[in-house]
């Protein structure tokens, strides 16, 4: 099973990875999340967030993911489940433009940790990404 | 056009707002068959719809009624010179329907014209309905950039920083402008919309922009075999419908995977414009009814059964034909034929 690198120990509040192929939400969410100072990587589209966090480079382990919903290529249903079976500590943080409420219960209901809508307030965004950092340091404790 | 004996051929005099009304109501009825329609100004509404339809024109009504065609003559022009020229030179057999009968005839192929556009408007809506997950998604991306990039504006002194986003947030702000107003020019009622030459090549365009926001096309390759095609005459927004409707239809089909070409070309006198997917095709049993009002195969809820009764009503009133051709496991090919804008 591959840990992620934060630990009580490492400096900085963890790596987070953005899934989402919109550049100006990637960098809005950058912005927000180094200032906090997590560690930021960025995947365009589900695809590309199956590859780095499968890649099996030790410095590519995630702590959170923050993933959108609507995305060419591989989109976020696909990109989640994927992640959710090969990396069951990690926890997933939709954040998408399409408030559904169906979608958020299922999603919630299959051990998605939040369900964010764009726009999100900065404080909000911090706060469950934090939260859910706590979810995965206690994950870690437990396995 | 097939006649049989319960054909009622009609000629109708004045080709104003009365007369247009008249000859599109008569047109989408199979047993009235408008043999000729008369008015003494060349460029009425009237005339040149009939001559997009392909029907009799003139400004010489004695001499339509020399041809002895009619069975009934309705007369809208009000004018007492005709109405009496009508009783003297008519022939035998046919009869007038003139003065308060006629404008009878026309209130009610007026009330008909409103029932029309009223059910293109609600169907349009319903659309919209549809639309409104994509729209949702369009608009709360660049309004993140904004809310966003202004969150970290807040404690920025760098003057390049505080420049490169506001340059962001400017741009975000107008991608919203233009979705809403490409949304509102096609909420927009078509009521007082004037018909125009539309070049279909162009719809088409526009017809997938509009989709994209329906359904999800970043799985599905759009394929474009366009012929440099003539004008057709018609009003845009009702002819995009018409596109929407089919290109929205045809991904759906796919379930967001596949091919879907889109492809135009002319024939005489008329374009012919087709839009096919590579979806599991139409069951035979269903061919015949995918036209019929409230027929639908989508789930509860998401789709109106009106679409394709919509898009045949809004071609048919143009003078054209839309056909549609299906193999099962093979896709299927909806084509709409529209006359040659007149020159």
């Amino acid at each position: 099973m591959p840990w992620g690198l934060h630990t009580k120990d490492t400096p900085g509040n963890g790596r987070i990875m953005i899934v989402d192929d919109e550049e100006n939400v990637r960098k809005v969410l950058r912005l927000a999340l180094t200032k906090a100072s997590y560690d930021v990587v960025e995947a365009e589209h589900g695809g590309e967030g199956i590859k780095m966090i499968g890649s099996d480079d030790n410095a590519l382990m995630m702590d959170v993911i923050l993933c959108d919903i609507r995305m060419p290529k591989i989109n976020g249903l696909e990109a989640i489940a994927f992640f959710q079976q090969q990396y069951p500590s990690v926890p997933i943080v939709v954040i998408t433009g399409y408030p559904d409420q169906k979608m958020a219960t299922d999603l919630l209901s299959r051990g998605v940790f939040d369900y964010l809508v764009k726009p999100v307030d900065k404080d909000k965004l911090l706060g469950t990404v934090k939260a859910a950092m706590e979810k995965r340091l206690a994950l870690r404790h437990e396995a | 056009m097939k006649t049989s004996p319960a054909t009622i051929r009609v000629v109708i005099w004045g080709a104003g707002k009365g007369g247009t009304a008249l000859l599109e109501l008569f047109t989408r009825s199979p047993e009235v068959q408008v043999v000729g329609i008369a008015d003494s100004n060349p460029e009425a509404p009237g005339l040149r719809l009939a001559r997009n339809l392909g029907i009799h024109t003139t400004t010489d009504g004695l001499a339509l009624l020399a041809e002895d065609r009619a069975d009934l003559i309705v007369d809208v022009t009000g004018d007492p010179a005709i109405r009496s020229a009508l009783l003297q030179h008519k022939p035998d057999r046919a009869e007038i329907l003139g003065g308060t009968s006629a404008l009878l005839i026309w209130k009610l192929a007026q009330y008909e014209q409103d029932l029309r556009d009223q059910l293109i408007q609600s169907e349009k809506l319903a659309s919209i309905g549809t639309l409104a997950s994509g729209i949702a998604h369009e608009i709360n991306n660049p309004l993140y950039a904004i809310t966003g990039l202004a969150e970290h504006l807040q404690d920025e002194t760098r003057l390049e920083v505080i420049q490169e986003f506001v340059g962001e947030i400017i741009a975000a702000g107008r991608r919203i402008a233009a979705i809403v107003q490409g949304l509102n020019a096609f909420a927009r009622g078509t009521q007082e919309e004037e018909a125009s030459d539309v070049n279909l090549n162009q719809t088409l365009d526009e017809a997938v922009k509009m989709a994209r926001r329906a359904v999800v096309l970043d799985q599905v390759q759009v394929v474009t075999q366009f012929d440099s095609v003539p004008t057709v005459r018609g009003k845009a927004n009702e002819l995009l419908q018409v596109f929407v409707n089919l290109v929205t239809n045809a991904v759906q089909a796919m379930e967001g995977q596949g091919t879907l070409t889109l492809s135009t070309a002319s024939t005489n006198g008329f374009v012919q414009a087709t839009v096919r997917d590579s979806g599991p095709g139409i069951p035979r049993n269903n061919l015949g009814r995918i036209f019929d009002p409230f027929f639908t195969t989508k789930e509860q809820g998401k789709g109106t059964g009106l679409g394709l009764h919509i898009v045949r009503d809004i071609v048919s009133h143009y003078g054209g034909q839309v056909t549609v051709e299906s193999t099962l496991g093979q896709g299927a090919a909806f084509t709409v034929r529209l006359p040659v804008s007149s020159q």
